[in-house]
């Protein structure tokens, strides 16, 4: 990996040594916690390139998130609902689903823990209850199909599941989603990402093609609505198409950047229309990306999806790159574009 | 002393004797016989013993008096102690002699003087207590001003025991009186706090009951009546007190819950905050000054009122705009709002204060929460006729510009027209399949619901199908046109053998026209947008995959030589493929293949994505996937050729497998061009307006599709979930 040249950014030491679900910036710090196929939730010093603390789980570990900075929360595939405090290497149990947890969010407004999981349910807890799952459990709540992607912006929360469905919900009444839609892009969703503002979601598919939805049902709002393709290749005059597996707004500018099974990434402005900048090409697809909470480092998990099944591919990896701010700041749209 | 009593009787003697002598002595010389002088003599005897006599009486009756005197006295005094219950002292010893009568009268006199001096004393002292008992007794007793004067004091006894009595008596009365006093003063005070709190004239209310008990320095009136009526006028006040309490109770209760209901700000708050913070307090904890005055309650209850109006008109605002919302929702979704007239009356109702508003605003809540659901469902099926709205009035536009000879008359703006025209075509030929699409999903809808779809109070189907009807008439027309041009067209060239030939416009026109509205190629610019143009139809073709699947391919292949159509082919049949890869999650990178040798690369790599799977999953795995791939296939055809019913025409997969390999190997190319552009440069994306999701619902009904995690993580969704699935 040290062939990598200084543009793809810093490498992590010590990075898990199977596939990376998902990892994260704490709101607090630049730690970083990193869940992995190979059972292992680990938490870095993203600046200082350190290790600070590693878990080990009785499966797969899907998703994970920080609860503040000193601890978090993990979705395993092993059913269950971990919280982990860093510190002191403790975790608790909050609670099971019936099948493999794929997704977990915290929600600061609510203080609770949302849970997606292929046992087609949305879970609610509450982490202070961390005695027994009756105690946490705050409401489940039927999905049309298997829990793919969570996003929460506020009290929105957007859910994405098999089959194409979207349901929106309003985190203060759980009990019916206050929108069920069905995803504009035809194919498989693979990540949902609410804009920072709190206005919409952006969805990506296995296609190569990111969505770009709003709340506002009406006509003037769904209007601004639109898709457009990325993460394809096109080589003597054919497109080879890739999924999309990750996007993460940028938390200043709302600015947005994309990672596909391509090992690019791709960082767009919504609001203009237009591509702000390409990263040169990692090693291999892109499995996860994170800003942190300044927006001044980008985390990218360079890591193999499975998209093909089991095969040969590079090392999983973790890269940390400090963000120009040209590469993320919207361009004002009067300048003329030379693409066109 | 003897010498000085018997010197006069001497002298008294010696001068009766010289007397007797000198009688003796005339008679001498006178010459008396004796008989006379002793007659004389005799005479002078008896004279002399009356004049004893006489003195003996007077001296005789001198005593008695002095007896009888010291009798009364003694009497007087007997009776005098017996009055003053002592024992009689000095009652004399009859043996005791103390002397002569004079000495004991002289010493009786002192005592009994003394002993009338004491009854007189002792009669005042009477008199004091009775006096005192009598004006208490009538303090008491009643109000009259009237005090009689007669005091009767029984002299016959004026002991000290009785004394003590009457003193005792006068305690009591005494005693009595503080009580009443304290009493009435307790009275007082609590009517005070009363009037106080009530905010009531204190000295009026008091002076009503008795006047005396106005004045605050002068003695009250105690009597029991005076303090049966303030105890009276006391509860009279304490129901008032209640009954004002209670008001005021209920006003600050509905003040609070206006307050509530309106986020009143807080500094409009602060004046009522002393009587809403008594809403919970007891009677007797209400102890502020002018707390329960008319005049609050008056205050509070014009602030309750004042809000209460503002609270009906807000609700009447809320209730219209709840109604324009529902007429609105109504609008957009084009329905008929059937409670209209109700609701107007409703409102009528509201404004005559007939009707409770938050009723009606429920009622309408319900109104809306209906209409909302019924939207949602009608949703889908609205957004295909918003569609074919726009088509429709793209195809009269069409029309309208095509009768229009200057067309194409270079002028400013006429590329944009064309272009326009150009994608109107592409419409309007897509026209019969949103039409039939959008009926056969409506008769589903009516047929779910078991009512009509109604757009805006027109039956939709009913549309659709004079519609239809329009456009037979329309397509006959053209016909008919057609062959007369055609006519002409043989004319022109009969004259063409006569006179040599001229090119006729029209002709030119035609056929230029022609192709471009048959196949659609003009489109071919917008293929990037994917789904939508994936619809277009062709006829000829469609029908005869239909009838033979398996042949498809074959015919395709020949196709790829011809230059123009092929390439919607080959979109067509890389959507087909790239649905099926949706559908199976297989990974895109290696479908990208030349079409003329796909048979050769294809095989290998299909199975690829296949090998992580085990053993045991991989072949059902497959063969669902091939058979989503398959069904998906044919029930886009199925849209595309229109029939109306829903019912696939595959009712067992089995027979098709067979057909499969072809299908899946079918080549997936996209002709799309994307210019690679620096990393640095900011490039447009390639957006297009996100399609209407026209994905055929039975893709999702029998597939599974799994996403790379579940596959990696050889999650399969258990046997009873696959069929809940189907339901959906």
């Amino acid at each position: 990996m040290t062939a990598v040249p200084q543009s793809t950014g810093r490498e992590l030491t010590s990075p898990p040594t199977d596939g990376i679900s998902n990892l994260r910036f704490s709101n607090h710090s630049d730690n970083l916690l990193v869940s992995s196929w190979d059972k292992s939730v680990r938490l870095y010093d993203a600046s200082a390139n350190a290790l600070r603390g590693e878990f080990m789980h009785g499966g797969a570990v899907l998703d994970c998130c920080f609860h503040d900075d000193s601890s978090g929360f993990t979705a395993c595939a092993d059913h269950t609902v971990r919280r982990l405090v860093f510190n002191h290497s403790r975790e608790d149990i909050l609670g099971r689903h019936d099948a493999p947890v794929r997704c977990i969010e915290y929600s600061y407004a609510t203080g609770q823990v949302i849970t997606g999981s292929w046992d087609k349910t949305l879970k609610c807890w509450d982490p202070r209850g961390s005695s027994g799952q009756e105690r946490s459990l705050i409401g489940t709540y039927t999905q049309p199909e298997r829990v793919y992607s969570l996003s929460l912006v506020g009290n929105r929360l957007v859910v994405a599941t098999a089959g194409r469905h979207v349901n929106v919900y309003d985190l203060r009444n759980m009990n019916q989603p206050e929108q069920r839609r069905e995803s504009s892009l035809k194919y498989q969703t693979r990540c949902v990402r609410c804009y920072p503002n709190g206005t919409g979601y952006a969805l990506s598919s296995v296609e190569g093609r990111v969505a770009m939805e709003f709340f506002d049902l009406s006509e003037a709002g769904q209007s601004k609505k639109y898709a457009f393709k990325c993460h394809r290749k096109s080589e003597a005059g054919r497109d080879i198409v890739y999924p999309v597996n990750s996007i993460a707004f940028h938390p200043i500018y709302g600015t947005f950047a994309t990672g596909g099974c391509d090992g690019y990434v791709n960082v767009w402005d919504g609001n203009n229309k237009k591509r702000l900048y390409q990263y040169p090409k990692y090693p291999t697809g892109i499995a996860a990306l994170s800003f942190s909470r300044d927006g001044r480092l980008l985390a990218v998990a360079s890591s193999y999806t499975y998209e093909e099944g089991d095969k040969p591919h590079e090392p999983d990896a973790i890269f940390v790159r400090s963000v120009n701010e040209v590469e993320v700041k919207p361009k004002p749209k009067m300048l003329p574009n030379p693409a066109t | 002393m003897s010498n000085g009593q018997s010197d006069p009787l001497l002298q008294m003697e010696t001068t009766c004797g010289s007397l007797l002598y000198e009688l003796q002595i005339i008679w001498d010389e006178v010459g008396e016989s004796d008989a006379e002088r002793d007659r004389m003599l005799l005479e002078l005897e008896r004279e002399c013993l009356e004049v004893y006599r006489r003195k003996v009486d007077q001296a005789n009756r001198c005593r008695a008096q002095i007896r009888q005197a010291i009798a009364d006295s003694e009497a007087e005094l007997a009776a005098i102690c017996s009055a003053m219950g002592e024992r009689p002292v000095h009652i004399r010893q009859s043996d005791q002699n103390l002397g002569n009568l004079k000495e004991e009268l002289r010493a009786i006199l002192p005592q009994i003087e003394e002993m009338r001096k004491r009854k007189c004393d002792r009669k005042n002292q009477f008199v004091e207590v009775l006096e005192q008992i009598q004006k208490l007794k009538h303090e008491l007793s009643n109000s009259s001003g009237y005090i009689s004067t007669t005091l009767v004091v029984d002299e016959a006894d004026l002991s000290l025991r009785k004394l003590e009595e009457l003193q005792r008596e006068m305690l009591a009365l005494q005693n009595e009186k503080s009580e009443r006093l304290k009493q009435v003063l307790d009275h007082l005070n609590s009517l005070n706090s009363l009037c106080l709190v009530l905010g009531m004239d204190f000295k009026q209310t008091v002076s009503e009951v008795h006047p005396s008990l106005g004045d605050p320095e002068g003695s009250k009136n105690i009597s029991h009546d005076t303090i049966q009526q303030l105890a009276a006028a006391i509860q009279k006040l304490r129901e008032i007190k209640i009954q004002r309490m209670q008001r005021l109770q209920d006003l600050a209760m509905s003040l609070l819950q206006l307050w509530n209901l309106m986020d009143t700000p807080l500094e409009e708050q602060q004046v009522f905050q002393k009587v809403t913070c008594n809403v919970a307090a007891s009677e007797n904890e209400i102890v502020e000054p002018n707390m329960l005055s008319i005049d609050i309650i008056t205050f509070v209850e014009k602030e309750v009122s004042r809000l209460e109006e503002l609270k009906t008109s807000k609700m009447k605002e809320l209730v219209l705009k709840k109604k324009s919302e529902l007429e609105d929702i109504c609008r957009k979704t084009h329905l008929i709002p059937e409670t209209d007239s109700s609701l107007d009356i409703a409102i009528e109702a509201i404004e005559s204060g007939a009707v409770d508003a938050t009723y009606v605003l429920e009622k309408i809540e319900v109104e809306i929460a209906k209409v909302k659901e019924e939207a949602f469902s009608r949703k889908d099926i609205l957004d295909k006729v918003e569609k074919w709205m726009v088509a429709c009035e793209e195809e009269s536009w069409l029309e309208e510009y095509n009768r229009d000879e200057n067309r194409y008359n270079a002028g400013r703006g006429a590329h944009l027209t064309l272009k326009r025209a150009e994608k109107a075509r592409v419409l309007v030929n897509k026209l019969p399949t949103i039409v039939d699409a959008l009926a056969s999903k409506t008769s589903s809808w009516e047929n779910e619901r078991g009512i009509e779809f109604t757009y805006d109070g027109v039956r939709l189907l009913s549309m659709l199908e004079e519609y239809n009807i329009l456009r037979q008439e329309k397509e006959q027309e053209r016909k008919r046109q057609r062959d007369q041009k055609k006519l002409q067209g043989q004319l022109l060239a009969e004259q063409e053998a006569l006179y040599g030939s001229k090119p006729s416009p029209m002709k030119n026109q035609s056929t230029k026209k022609g192709p471009r509205l048959s196949c659609g190629g003009a489109s071919n610019r917008r293929l990037s947008l994917g789904g939508t143009i994936l619809q277009t139809p062709k006829h000829d073709m469609l029908h005869s995959t239909k009838a033979t699947p398996n042949t498809r391919h074959a015919k395709k292949n020949d196709r790829l030589s011809h230059d123009n159509p092929t390439r919607d082919d080959r979109f067509q049949a890389m959507s087909s493929g790239r649905r099926g890869l949706d559908i199976a999650g297989l990974p895109l990178k290696p479908h990208s293949l030349n079409p003329t040798n796909a048979h050769e690369i294809e095989l290998p790599i299909m199975r690829k994505p296949f090998s992580p799977i085990s053993s045991t999953d991989s072949s059902k795995s497959k063969a669902t996937n091939i058979l989503e791939d398959l069904n998906t296939k044919h029930n886009e055809m199925l849209q595309k050729t229109l029939t109306s019913n829903n019912t696939s025409p595959f009712t067992t997969p089995s027979k098709t497998i067979s057909t499969m390999d072809e299908e899946n190997r079918t080549p997936k190319t996209m002709a799309i061009p994307m210019p690679s552009t620096p990393s640095t440069v900011s490039v447009p994306m390639l957006t297009a307006i996100t399609p209407a999701p026209c994905v055929p619902k039975s893709m999702e009904d029998e597939d599974i599709e799994y996403s790379f995690e579940e596959r990696r993580a050889g999650f399969v969704l258990p046997k009873d979930h696959r069929k809940s699935l189907v339901q959906i």
